[in-house]
Formats: C-alpha cells, sequence, structure tokens
C-alpha cells in the first residue's frame, strides 16, 4: 500500500525555562503571561534574568530601573541589578 | 480604563480575598480601585491591642513602581505618625519596593517589620528591622514630637494616651 501525505498541521508549545509557579514579582502576573503593557507572550515580551537570579518581565524591570528611587537596585534583593547575557556569557547593567 | 496600575491593583484585591493576612483588612472604594480602605488592628502584647485603626490608600497611576500614600483616618498616638494622619516609614519613601502590594503594605505597618521583596518566599533577602512602627517607635526623627518624649520618659503616660486612642479607633 502506498500513502500519498496531502497536507499536514504541526502544533508545537513552548514556555520559559524556568520554574511554573513562577510569577513576575512586579506585576505579579505568571511568566507565561505578558507584563502589563503587552498582549502576546514570548518574544515581544521578554524575561531578564540578573546576576542575581532573579528574573522579571523585561518590559516591568526597566521601567522600574528607569525611577531614580530604584537606584539601579533589584526589587528583590537590592543589589545593583545586572542582566545575565545569556550568549556570551557576559554582563550588562541597565542605567 | 484598563492601566497596568489597576490590573495591579486588581490582582492585589484578588490576593486580599484568596489568602488574607492577619489582622489587616482592605479593599477599594466603590467604583474606584486607586482608592483603598483599610483597617489595621493593633498588635497583641502592644499598648495598641485591639484598636481598629482606619487608613486610605491613594494609589497613583505608577504603581507599583511608586508606593501609595498611606494615611491613618483613625486618630494616633504615635511618634512617627504626624498630626495628619501620615506615617513615617521608610518602606514608603525610600526603601520602597515595586514588589510589595497591599497585603505587604499593611501587614508591616502593623506588625511593623519590613516585608520580604519576595512576598510568596521568604527566603530571598534576609532584611535588617530599622523600624518596629507601632511595636517598636523610631523616636530619631519623630512625627509626633510629644508621643516620642512620653514614649522615652513616661511610658506608663504614653501607654494611657495611646490606649484613648484604641477606645476612640472602636467610635470610628
Amino acid at each position: 500500500m502506498k500513502v500519498t501525505i496531502q497536507k499536514w498541521n504541526t502544533v508545537a508549545t513552548w514556555r520559559w525555562d524556568i520554574p511554573e509557579e513562577d510569577v513576575c514579582g512586579i506585576c505579579q502576573v505568571h511568566f507565561d503571561g505578558t507584563c502589563p503593557t503587552c498582549k502576546y507572550p514570548g518574544d515581544d515580551c521578554q524575561l531578564l534574568s540578573g546576576k542575581c537570579g532573579h528574573n522579571f518581565h523585561m518590559h516591568c524591570i526597566m521601567e522600574w530601573i528607569k525611577q531614580e528611587s530604584s537606584r539601579g537596585q533589584c526589587p528583590m534583593c537590592r543589589q545593583p541589578f545586572e542582566w545575565a547575557d545569556q550568549n556570551n556569557e557576559s554582563a550588562g547593567q541597565i542605567e | 480604563m484598563s492601566t497596568a496600575a489597576r490590573r495591579r491593583l486588581m490582582r492585589d484585591f484578588k490576593r486580599m480575598q484568596t489568602d488574607p493576612p492577619a489582622g489587616v483588612s482592605a479593599s477599594p472604594v466603590p467604583d474606584n480601585v486607586m482608592t483603598w480602605n483599610a483597617v489595621i488592628i493593633g498588635p497583641a502584647d502592644t499598648p495598641f491591642e485591639d484598636g481598629t485603626f482606619r487608613l486610605v490608600m491613594q494609589f497613583e497611576e505608577q504603581y507599583p513602581n511608586k508606593p501609595p500614600q498611606v494615611k491613618f483616618i483613625s486618630q494616633m498616638f504615635h511618634p512617627n505618625v504626624y498630626a495628619t494622619g501620615e506615617l513615617c516609614l521608610d518602606i514608603l519613601q525610600n526603601r520602597w519596593s515595586p514588589t510589595y502590594d497591599v497585603a505587604a503594605v499593611l501587614t508591616s505597618i502593623q506588625r511593623f517589620e519590613p516585608p520580604p521583596a519576595d512576598t510568596r518566599s521568604t527566603a530571598s533577602f534576609a532584611y535588617k528591622p530599622y523600624l518596629s512602627l507601632l511595636n517598636d517607635p523610631n523616636t530619631g526623627s519623630p512625627a509626633n514630637v510629644e508621643a516620642s518624649n512620653l514614649y522615652k520618659d513616661n511610658r506608663k503616660e504614653y501607654t494611657k494616651r495611646v490606649r484613648e486612642t484604641v477606645e476612640k479607633s472602636w467610635e470610628d
């Protein structure tokens, strides 16, 4: 018997590589959802991991770091917030 | 209108309902999630014990990146509370963190210790206790000089004056 495939549909799911129950400490939304200003999770609304080990929606932590009162500190541990760059293992500091 | 601040406040409200912290209660006023009424029960083993102190919390659109304005409506006699009801509390000023929510703010006023920044896990950071508000007033730069002086020099009279506000809080 010869089968000819005429058409197929592929479906994929994804999730961030962090504990499932985690929420963004700033907006309190699960990381599989978006920050309050975005509509679609994923590339449009990325997560940012600090060297201190704390994760946030990128838009949420950027908004906090912009505040003078943040003094550039992680909202969780108050260490200077530096993000861990996964590509070249170097790290940058948000100004 | 749904804004980031309003969505966050709805989450705060949900948390107050599903996981209510002991000794405090709060809810938004009808039709405006940016203004909340709250009640703090005076903690046991303090002169404030059993008081039902009312507060108003006013949020801005920059919440949670900016702290709410928190004000006692009930009359308070406390070294760190101004005659206007405003509090001198560092987590509401220069020690604010956007991870704090309504429950964390009220609990820290009631228990008078700073909230853990990560309100879901206490393992994140060891804060040094800097201000135990109702329990252990900071008389360094008092908001109420009379209360501060009595607290230092005449604890019996201080307690008496506080107990008067406790009784008054039941009438409000």
